[in-house]
């Protein structure tokens, strides 16, 4: 089948993943969420010196900042999720799909020898399976009921 | 389109044949050409594993709600009335986007006033094309499943993913 094979042939950079925000280890957390909230993304790479040593997403924000009481001018590094699992744009679609289920994570960044090119979320990916078969999602009602409860019109 | 029965030839969206009064509508379907498109088509929400839904009272704060959310280690919780009917839902987006760094000292503050409230929503005999549509299409991450108003489960953009992949791997 189609999706099947795709999975396997097509690469990473098919999806044109995002472009990554980028703070640095030493910038405090609020720095970090208000990047996040102007961009409506929910994560975002720690870098030193253009390598990525980690990833700071909203579930870091609430586990690592919030419920341990810390305040939001605390360094990034000491809270976010160091050496996070990356892929390379050239890998394929299955194996970034793999490396997000087995580690249940929603967003994986795309390097290029640890240089950060991209993020590719989960949302990224659904759509793309969306894509594959666009007039059973697309083509629907908006209700799931057809028959109207009463005659429209006067 | 051109009436299958008698030949006629009808204005394109009729929904019976102007000559022979044949229904339409049928044809207007997509038809299903593989195990996945068959499956999302036709396969019903509950076929998805039943994640039990965690909900949080109307009167709780939003410290209530992060401390919920740590011990269940989910991202979103539905707020229910005393009814048990889902009003809102609150996620790890909303505390980023309306909560932190917005306001001071939010621990005690009402969850009402933060979650997002009147949620897209499917019922559990919804068909999974229309989970997808709501997610796809709306952004969200997160799809509660009610009965009768009811939140009975939730779908997460994750499950369906894990869902089409091994949909994909058996065909």
């Amino acid at each position: 089948m189609d999706l099947t094979r795709n999975l396997i042939n097509e690469t990473v950079s098919r999806l044109y993943p995002t472009q990554p925000l980028l703070v640095q280890r030493t910038s405090p957390v609020a720095d970090a969420v208000k990047l996040m909230r102007e961009k409506k993304v929910g994560c975002v790479l720690v870098c030193e010196q253009r390598r990525v040593v980690g990833i700071f997403t909203e579930r870091d924000l609430l586990r690592r900042v919030l419920l341990e009481g810390k305040q939001l001018d605390t360094p990034i590094a000491e809270c976010m999720t160091p050496d996070p699992v990356t892929v390379h744009p050239k890998d394929s679609i299955s194996s970034a799909i793999k490396r997000m289920q087995k580690g249940g994570y929603r967003h994986l960044p795309v390097v290029i020898d640890d240089k950060p090119v991209g993020i590719l979320s989960v949302k990224r990916i659904v759509h793309y399976l969306v894509e594959h078969f666009p007039t059973m999602v697309y083509n629907l009602p908006p209700h799931p009921q057809p028959i109207q409860p009463r005659r429209e019109g006067a | 389109m051109i009436c299958p029965s008698c030949g006629h030839k009808n204005l394109p969206g009729d929904d019976v044949c102007r000559h022979c009064k044949q229904p339409l509508t049928a044809f207007d379907l997509p038809q299903p050409e593989n195990p996945v498109e068959q499956s999302l088509m036709f396969d019903q929400v509950k076929t998805l594993k039943q994640n039990a839904p965690v909900t949080i009272g109307q009167a709780a704060t939003i410290g209530d709600a992060m401390e919920m959310m740590q011990s269940t280690n989910v991202g979103a919780i539905l707020v229910v009335d005393d009814a048990g009917r889902l009003v809102g839902i609150f996620s790890e987006r909303d505390l980023l986007k309306r909560v932190v760094g917005n306001v001071a000292d939010f621990q005690k503050l009402p969850i009402t006033q933060f979650m997002t409230p009147r949620p897209e929503c499917v019922a559990t005999t919804d068909t999974l094309n229309f989970v997808l549509q709501k997610m796809d299409a709306g952004g969200y991450r997160h799809v509660p499943v009610l009965e009768n108003g009811k939140p009975v489960s939730i779908i997460s953009a994750r499950d369906m993913l894990r869902f089409l992949t091994r949909l994909c791997r058996e065909a």
